[in-house]
């Protein structure tokens, strides 16, 4: 009976003050709303790879190649023949396999496929647990023939008809098989690192033209998975690297007589559960997450959730005065004051609810664009304990917010609220909510500097100066597929002969795309143990005229001046001659070459086959071109050499000029009709470039959207708060307005109490943004300026300064004009 | 001083038609000392605000100190209101959040004064009414008569020529009540001119002349004989 008349009450409450229910309401439901996709976001990033059976089993393993003079690479990858060796020295170790994913051809019944296929060892079903549909997946990966599809493959590749027993052809370029299909998976959860469309068995001897696949100590090409024998310990193996390095690895040519391979090279392993977050280094098949940014996210929603409980509480408290006359009457009748606390409780919880309610709707209607901006399929599953965190949310804010409110609310004492003239409302609680508006200010313009700033760096990214023109040109790939490299000159020829064509070029690597080759190059006065490591990038003619690169000395390889690429099969044959090579600046200082202009002419050295053969050719100098952003600006630039490849290349650019739409479609005609077995595929450079910074974008966006949010809940309370205050200062006023007071000094004197605590929120939250915005910056290679945060928390201080007076403008003026008779005439 | 000629105050309503003040003509001369009584809803505080330029009439004239100032605009009104014009009230009006000095200081603030300058004539006025040693106190800790005087202090300190008083002791005890009266009849005698509503006939009879209003009109007016 007492609970309904406690709804009853809180209901009538709601509705009488509409206003004020209205902002209450609304404000929850968008700090909530906001609460709820970042926890969405934050939960499927801390799912990962969590859901194996064997998930406290796995690990995968890391290498770390240290060359002296070079920045560490970092590779999340492991040399084919490591699994050997691991198995024969770690007992400890269950299972063990590779993963390498290849982007084959694929033929079936003459219609032509290109999807990623990965090669694994056989005991890769041991370690991940997938459900066969049909078929047998405990015998399909022990034939060298046998393919397991996913169901996502199996019907993209045969529709409805049952796939088992089916014929597949891949062409792996090293070589073409046909295999059968053996079994039939359902498809890989999206929440992990090891999402595989198609899986075949890794068959070492068929890869022997390109050793450097599997059987390299010094290259990395696929991943790879162990699990732990049940009670070992992790440690006993991460531990042991150094002498596993040390015992299996070949020797390196550098460090002098007394140097160990394990100074160079270092590896390790990392649960599975961590990859996602946590692994850094090239060579990830998917795209990873960070825990900075789920930190950070995870943060914002539990600001924004604060601020919304602010508002609640500052609203709440500020409509105590009104409300001391019900509570002394209830007092009165007997209630006790444990009474009035869980009346006043039940009233926010039920606000709290009401908000939930609108919180999940706007929730419904955002994710599609959160998903589209995050990549992701995030959903609220109302069928699962779902809809308990969703009430507990609810209920924790209700008594978060609700908690101070009730405490004030019936603490009243009937003599003294019952009395007229005199204020319900305490100093201390005044001052109280002062505070919490300076707190929500100081949190969101320490927000709105955050985004301000992770835009700017993007922009500042994006606009970089890369060394390269990348507008107008379309990059073709899927090059290096051995059908396409035998007709590379003559697609070449026949592009360069379209109208629109500047200048036509080819190259093993797309820029942006991340290329860690590297070789051993020193000069006539170095010994080999004194030469560096140096990136090395295998370019076609016409390269830097294509893409527009100035050479700072010398000339680029050119058809017409007959320059030479070295074979390595000719150095085994032992025939010698001297090729032409181009560097990077930074490679002339890095081999002490002297300037640009010197160093033409000069010779130098570069390794060149397996480290075992011990082949060096001679190059001769021919040109020095800048330092050059090919890879992503996360990189520092490395000393690098441009070697003449005229057979091979993985991507062909050519600029042109006019319509790109209309010189992509001659050139997709020229493909189709040249290389019909495999799909156009092309990229514009500006956009591959672009993409580098697409989750940055995404991300960006989302920090933006969150902070509006943010500040769009602080603004709601800020208005409740001074409408409410200029309702309570009437009475001041209008004796302001009969000792002479003008409408523009009463709106002064409001807006200035207004902008107090919005000033003292910005002396807080400009040394918190400063400081961890430099922070932030630090993981930047190439960053902009620090006194760009001092730009940006003034831009904040003056935009957080002008949302305040807007916001409690209107209400100042209303108050300001009103006639002060009303005011002073009655109590 | 002040001269209302045919003056007129009406309220409208949607459908009804109040009239506040009829046809009221009524001159006040510097340095006189006016009561205005009569019931309730006779108009009396309607006067008193267009007197005190808080309101303006419907019809009709007024002229202060030779100007009419019938058509004046609100912030017109203001700057005449803020020069000559202080105000007392039934409930003291003072602004709870400021002290008893502050409070004081507040009829100086809007005018053009150094705060030097504004500082020594709250002191002054403070000492002139005698509540010179509560300065620095808040509203809520004096007495009603203290409080009183501070708005007594507030309504001169900026040399205003004319006090004007809505039942001044209406909220204080007789004690109290007369030792405001005292205070305004000392002002007059310094001066300034003094209109003051009022029910307590014992009060009015501080004042020289009395003006009784009903339903609108001006019913009597009575001189009192100096004596």
């Amino acid at each position: 009976m007492l609970l309904n008349n406690y709804l009853i009450s809180a209901w009538r409450n709601i509705f009488k003050h509409k206003l004020f229910s209205a902002i209450n309401i609304f404000g929850l439901a968008i700090g909530l709303a906001a609460c709820i996709l970042i926890a969405l976001f934050v939960r499927d990033e801390l799912s990962y790879d969590k859901f194996w059976s064997k998930a406290d089993q796995i690990y995968r393993t890391h290498i770390t190649f240290s060359v002296p003079g070079r920045d560490p690479m970092d590779m999340v990858m492991t040399p084919g023949p490591v699994i050997h060796a691991l198995l024969k020295d770690f007992p400890q170790v269950e299972h063990a396999s590779r993963l390498a994913s290849q982007e084959p051809t694929i033929i079936i019944n003459n219609h032509y496929f290109v999807d990623d296929i990965s090669l694994v060892d056989e005991d890769f079903i041991n370690i991940f647990d997938l459900e066969a549909v049909e078929g047998d997946l405990n015998t399909a990966l022990k034939s060298l023939n046998n393919i397991v599809l996913t169901e996502k493959l199996a019907k993209k590749y045969f529709g409805s008809n049952n796939a088992i027993g089916k014929i597949i052809t891949i062409d792996f370029d090293s070589y073409k098989r046909d295999y059968k299909v053996a079994a039939v998976i359902k498809d890989m959860a999206k929440n992990s690192q090891v999402i595989t469309d198609a899986l075949v068995a890794i068959d070492e001897p068929a890869w022997k033209e390109k050793d450097w696949m599997f059987d390299a100590w010094f290259s990395v090409n696929s991943h790879m998975f162990f699990t732990l024998k049940k009670g070992a310990d992790i440690k006993s193996i991460n531990n042991s690297w150094s002498e596993f390095i040390d015992r299996n690895f070949p020797k390196l040519p550098f460090g002098g007589t007394g140097a160990k391979t394990s100074d160079f090279v270092h590896m390790t392993s990392m649960s599975i559960k961590d990859l996602h977050l946590k692994a850094k280094g090239d060579g990830e098949y998917h795209e990873i997450g960070d825990m900075n940014t789920v930190i950070i996210f995870s943060t914002v929603a539990f600001l924004i959730l604060i601020i919304a409980a602010i508002n609640f509480m500052n609203l709440s408290t500020a409509r105590a005065s009104s409300r001391a006359k019900e509570v002394s009457l209830r007092k009165v009748l007997g209630a006790s004051r444990k009474d009035l606390i869980i009346q006043f409780l039940g009233e926010s919880i039920l606000i709290t609810a009401i908000g939930m309610i609108m919180a999940i709707v706007f929730v419904e209607f955002a994710l599609p664009i959160y998903n589209e901006i995050l990549g992701k399929t995030l959903r609220i599953n109302y069928a699962s304990a779902d809809l308990i965190y969703v009430a507990a949310l609810a209920i924790f804010v209700g008594l978060l917010g609700g908690s101070y409110p009730a405490f004030i609310l019936s603490h009243f004492r009937p003599s003294e609220t019952l009395k007229a003239n005199k204020s319900a409302e305490s100093d201390a609680s005044i001052k109280l909510r002062s505070i919490l508006v300076i707190v929500q200010f100081a949190v969101s313009i320490t927000l709105f500097v955050s985004t301000a700033v992770v835009y700017g760096q993007m922009l500042y990214a994006k606009n970089m100066n890369l060394g390269y023109d990348k507008e107008n040109i379309l990059a073709v790939k899927e090059v290096y597929r051995d059908v396409v490299l035998k007709k590379l000159p003559l697609l070449v020829d026949e592009i360069r002969r379209m109208p629109n064509a500047i200048s036509v070029t080819w190259s093993n690597f797309m820029p942006e795309s991340g290329n860690n080759n590297n070789t051993l190059v020193r000069t006539e006065k170095q010994a080999l143990e004194d030469a560096s490591l140096i990136g090395s990038r295998e370019i076609g003619f016409d390269y830097f005229k294509t893409y527009k690169v100035p050479l700072i000395s010398g000339r680029e390889y050119s058809i017409e001046r007959g320059d030479r690429e070295v074979l390595t099969d000719d150095l085994r044959k032992g025939l010698n001659y001297t090729g032409s090579i181009i560097v990077n600046e930074s490679a002339l200082r890095r081999l002490g070459l002297g300037t640009a202009d010197n160093a033409i002419g000069k010779l130098v050295f570069i390794s060149k086959g397996n480290p075992s053969e011990n082949l060096e050719a001679t190059y001769e100098i021919i040109g020095v071109v800048p330092d050059i952003h090919f890879d992503s600006l996360k990189s520092t630039i490395r000393p690098e050499i441009y070697d003449l490849s005229v057979n091979y290349g993985s991507v062909i650019s050519a600029r042109f000029s006019g319509s790109p739409v209309a010189f992509t479609e001659q050139v997709r005609k020229l493909w189709e009709q040249e290389i019909p077995s495999i799909p156009f595929n092309y990229d514009f450079i500006s956009a591959a470039v672009a993409k580098q910074y697409n989750a940055e974008q995404g991300q960006a966006a989302m920090f933006a959207a969150f902070s509006c949010l943010a500040i769009l809940v602080a603004c709601l309370g800020l208005y409740g708060l001074a409408s409410y205050t200029a309702e309570r200062r009437t009475k001041e006023i209008g004796i302001r307005k009969v000792m002479g007071a003008s409408v523009f000094d009463v709106v002064k004197l409001l807006i200035w109490q207004f902008s107090k605590p919005v000033l003292i929120a910005n002396l807080i939250a400009w040394p918190i943004s400063y400081f961890t915005m430099t922070l932030w910056l630090e993981s930047f290679v190439y960053r902009i300026e620090d006194f760009f945060i001092l730009g940006f928390c003034l831009l904040a201080a003056f935009t957080a300064l002008i949302i305040a007076w807007s916001t409690v403008a209107g209400n100042s003026m209303r108050v300001a004009r009103a006639n002060p008779i009303k005011a002073l005439r009655y109590e | 001083m002040l001269k209302l000629q045919d003056l007129t105050k009406a309220y409208r309503t949607d459908e009804v038609e109040t009239v506040a003040l009829n046809n009221v003509n009524i001159e006040i001369e510097t340095g006189e000392f006016v009561a205005i009584m009569g019931p309730s809803g006779c108009g009396k505080s309607t006067l008193l605000n267009i007197i005190g330029m808080l309101d303006t009439p419907s019809s009709g004239h007024y002229f202060f100190k030779d100007e009419d100032v019938a058509g004046y605009s609100e912030s017109q009104l203001g700057v005449i209101r803020k020069q000559h014009i202080g105000f007392i009230f039934q409930s003291f009006n003072l602004i709870d959040e400021l002290t008893v000095a502050e409070n004081i200081e507040l009829a100086l603030l809007y005018h053009d004064i150094p705060a030097a300058e504004r500082k020594e004539r709250v002191a002054a006025v403070m000492d002139k009414v005698g509540i010179a040693h509560r300065a620095k106190h808040m509203p809520s800790q004096l007495s009603g008569g203290q409080q009183q005087r501070v708005a007594v202090a507030r309504a001169v300190v900026g040399n205003q020529s004319m006090i004007l008083a809505d039942e001044p002791t209406g909220n204080l005890d007789t004690a109290h009540g007369q030792e405001v009266m005292e205070m305004l009849q000392k002002l007059n005698e310094e001066g300034t001119t003094i209109v003051m509503v009022t029910h307590s006939p014992s009060h009015a009879d501080y004042a020289r002349r009395t003006i009784n209003l009903l339903d609108g009109h001006v019913v009597t007016e009575s001189m009192r004989s100096k004596i």
